[in-house]
């Protein structure tokens, strides 16, 4: 005897109806039916936020926004005028520290660079002047260029860096802008930013040639 | 052929070989620094310490030491055999070594990386060694372990400049005197030494020199960590960026391999490096040579010239169709320039041109005059083509270009079909001359004098930019590799070649290099597919460098890279 093939399981079992899962309707009282009183009751609960808001608004109680987000329910932040407090470790737009003479503290090493996954870092490295002290010890970036709208803000940059030269830690999120050039920070600009204490420096001291502790002193002035 | 043992493996050996010398050639690596095949040996980093094991019956040679015993909380007497260096203990037949297999020599491996790291300064981000740097090789196989000593290391001078080409920097010296022994033993200039002892010694260049010989940057190629950087290459670039394509080096008839580093992303070359070749270079090239990369960017003519004016490639096709108009009335008026400066590819074409449609009889070769050479790798002739470009012409040899001048005054010539920018004549007589013919045709990549005299000028890749065979001086075809993507207008001389051909009326055969390849004479292309490059009378053994060099020259036919 011939098997008998299977059937599909995905077509319709030939000669039954289809049978579907029974859903319940919605009630169809008067009141429903009436439509008014509801929207009446929506129109209370908005009310209700209306007063609310514009009574904390007016007398300034508006609660906290961090633990007011963690209520049940909606906040809402008057976002120009009023910022949602970032963590102290939040990532935001680089800036370029400084040593104390003002010039960029990166040497041009291109770790950064190496260790973006979006590569959005440019940087043309260039070397220091003629009778500059730095000069044969190190270079630096003649253009530093960070392609803000590339940049996925993983932070592997400042990782990378060996000398504290790339922080992220201005406290500022990419304003939105009305052009692309604009998100291209270059070297000035990056520079110029400072962390959310106005410093543009680190805390970490360079030790620069000539300075005692930085390597690179003749065996003359050394201590052997 | 008498076989050693290294951790199991039997590999041969030739009378006279050290262990280390087994092992590279049956590609073992044994660590090492000081040592380099090309160089005498030193034995001075100990990195490369194996454990040799006593012959059947006897007892090892072993050392009585303390070791500390954790379970204890105390040293306890022990006994470990003597390492030997794999560098400088020559092969005896049925010996056995031990070296990734021991733990002898892997704890012998860590100390002694723990050591030569004790006062590095660890400034790998701004190290131009930093990717290729033994140290960091092997910290990371041998050592893996952070640094134990709290002091303040030892600090010695930086940045000396040494000469017009190298910098160093004592802080990153192991005092592996590899350079001490590339100045004295390849270019016989014993002009570096060692200073002090210990952790002080650093590398010093003799009172009253400077490191200018012509092999210097030789010194920095070998340096295994970052002491010696080339002042032409610090700084620039990162090296994990670069790229590397097996090329020929363009400054002599010598045709060292080499690789060039370049970088794709913005398609720049940044430095040569010697390609091992036991059959040409050795391990070596000059300083000239590794410093020619420059000439695959610099003055390069990038745009078709008409008259001297820019203009694209079709009008330059067009204006030299109207040249060369009424060349086919008299042919034995046409006169063909060969270059020394191009491959063999770029030549057959426009010998292939000449002969087959043209019916030109007359050719002609230029190229850059001499120059200096020596007895070691620099070669007097500065072209890196002249035997291919005299080889492809050999039915009708190639005069040199005085001869064309020289026909042109007693006006035998109007029209000349050139290819290369370089003459080793006067420039103002050649152009002069040039200027009196009805039509003068160029294909260069280079502005030169010839390009500058020709009224239509195709502007054609340099060498880096383009595959192509070069025949060196002892008559070996080697072949070149493409780095970077063509500058400018620039297209390979052979197809700017075939489409001037065709400008002119004539069904030339090929379209793309495979098909140029296939119509050119056997010996005349290197590389797959091509038989077996015609290696001249000349002895395989490289002069001086041979003798010079310790005992790197025994040709070693494992790492040989001829393309023969």
């Amino acid at each position: 005897m011939a098997k008998a093939t299977p059937s599909n399981p995905w077509t319709k079992p030939a000669g039954r109806p289809v049978v579907g899962k029974p859903v319940p309707r919605p009630v169809r009282s008067a009141d429903v039916q009436a439509y008014i009183p509801e929207i009446v009751k929506g129109l209370g609960i908005t009310m209700r936020h209306f007063f609310k808001n514009t009574k904390e608004m007016v007398l300034g109680q508006k609660p906290d926004p961090v633990l007011h987000s963690l209520e049940p329910g909606v906040t809402t932040i008057s976002y120009p005028e009023e910022k949602r407090p970032y963590p102290e470790r939040f990532r935001g737009i680089h800036r370029l520290t400084l040593r104390d003479d003002n010039s960029p503290r990166c040497v041009a090493c291109l770790c950064c660079s190496t260790a973006c996954p979006a590569q959005c870092i440019a940087i043309e490295p260039a070397e220091y002047p003629e009778g500059d002290r730095r000069q044969g010890y190190e270079r630096y970036p003649s253009s530093f260029v960070i392609d803000e709208l590339r940049c996925v803000f993983c932070g592997y940059c400042v990782e990378a860096c060996p000398v504290d030269a790339i922080r992220m830690d201005t406290g500022l999120h990419a304003v939105p802008y009305d052009s692309r050039e604009q998100f291209i920070y270059r070297r000035d600009l990056l520079m110029s930013l400072s962390d959310r204490e106005g410093s543009r420096l680190t805390a970490n001291r360079r030790h620069e040639p000539g300075d005692p502790t930085h390597p690179g002193l003749s065996r003359e002035a050394a201590d052997h | 052929m008498p076989t050693i043992k290294i951790d199991g493996r039997e590999i041969p050996f030739e009378s006279g070989d050290t262990i280390i010398r087994a092992a590279h050639r049956a590609g073992i690596d044994i660590p090492h620094y000081c040592w380099h095949p090309g160089l005498s040996v030193a034995a001075n980093c100990r990195m490369c310490l194996v454990e040799v094991l006593p012959p059947p019956g006897r007892p090892a040679m072993s050392l009585d030491i303390l070791r500390w015993d954790a379970a204890k909380q105390d040293y306890v007497p022990a006994a470990k055999p003597k390492l030997q260096p794999a560098c400088q203990m020559a092969c005896a037949s049925g010996m056995e070594v031990l070296s990734d297999g021991s733990d002898h020599v892997s704890e012998a491996r860590s100390a002694v990386q723990e050591l030569l790291l004790l006062n590095h300064p660890v400034d790998c981000p701004i190290c131009d060694q930093a990717g290729e740097c033994r140290l960091q090789d092997y910290w990371l196989e041998h050592q893996r372990k952070g640094k134990r000593m709290h002091q303040e290391p030892v600090h010695k001078p930086k940045a000396v400049t040494f000469g017009p080409t190298i910098v160093y920097d004592a802080e990153r010296c192991i005092v592996c005197t590899r350079c001490i022994r590339v100045c004295n033993e390849l270019a016989q200039d014993p002009v570096l030494s060692v200073r002090e002892r210990g952790n002080l010694g650093e590398i010093t260049v003799s009172p009253g020199r400077e490191l200018d010989h012509n092999y210097t940057l030789m010194t920095e190629h070998v340096c295994p960590v970052g002491a010696l950087t080339s002042r032409d290459f610090r700084f620039k670039a990162r090296v994990w960026f670069l790229r590397s394509a097996r090329t020929i080096c363009q400054g002599c008839a010598t045709g060292c391999n080499a690789y060039l580093d370049y970088d794709p992303r913005n398609n720049t070359p940044y430095r040569h490096r010697p390609r091992e070749n036991m059959a040409v270079n050795t391990y070596w090239m000059c300083d000239d040579g590794m410093l020619s990369y420059r000439h695959a960017v610099d003055g390069r003519l990038l745009t078709a010239l008409v008259g001297n004016d820019d203009a694209s490639i079709e009008d330059a096709l067009a204006a030299a169709k109207e040249q060369l108009g009424g060349h086919a009335d008299d042919p034995s008026r046409v006169a063909i320039v060969l270059s020394a400066q191009h491959s063999n590819e770029d030549n057959f074409a426009l010998y292939h041109l000449a002969t087959t449609y043209l019916g030109a009889t007359d050719f002609f070769v230029s190229g850059r005059p001499l120059g200096q050479g020596d007895d070691i790798l620099i070669s007097e002739d500065k072209n890196p083509n002249t035997r291919g470009a005299v080889q492809i012409a050999a039915v009708t040899p190639p005069r040199p270009v005085a001869e064309l001048l020289q026909g042109i005054a007693s006006g035998q010539y109007a029209y000349v079909v050139a290819l290369g920018s370089d003459l080793e004549v006067d420039a103002g007589e050649a152009q002069r001359a040039l200027s009196r013919l009805k039509g003068v045709v160029t294909i260069a990549a280079h502005e030169g004098p010839l390009a500058k005299a020709a009224r239509v000028a195709l502007p054609a890749c340099s060498w880096a930019e383009a595959e192509g065979t070069y025949v060196n001086r002892k008559g070996l075809a080697q072949r070149s590799e493409r780095a970077l993507l063509p500058h400018g207008d620039a297209r390979p001389a052979w197809e700017l070649i075939g489409r001037l051909g065709r400008t002119l009326g004539y069904e030339t055969g090929w379209k793309t290099l495979a098909e140029l390849r296939r119509a050119m004479p056997p010996g005349a292309v290197a590389g797959a597919g091509a038989p077996a490059a015609v290696l001249g009378a000349a002895p395989p053994a490289h002069t001086a460098a041979a003798t010079a060099v310790a005992d790197g020259s025994r040709v070693e036919p494992k790492k040989t890279e001829a393309t023969a």
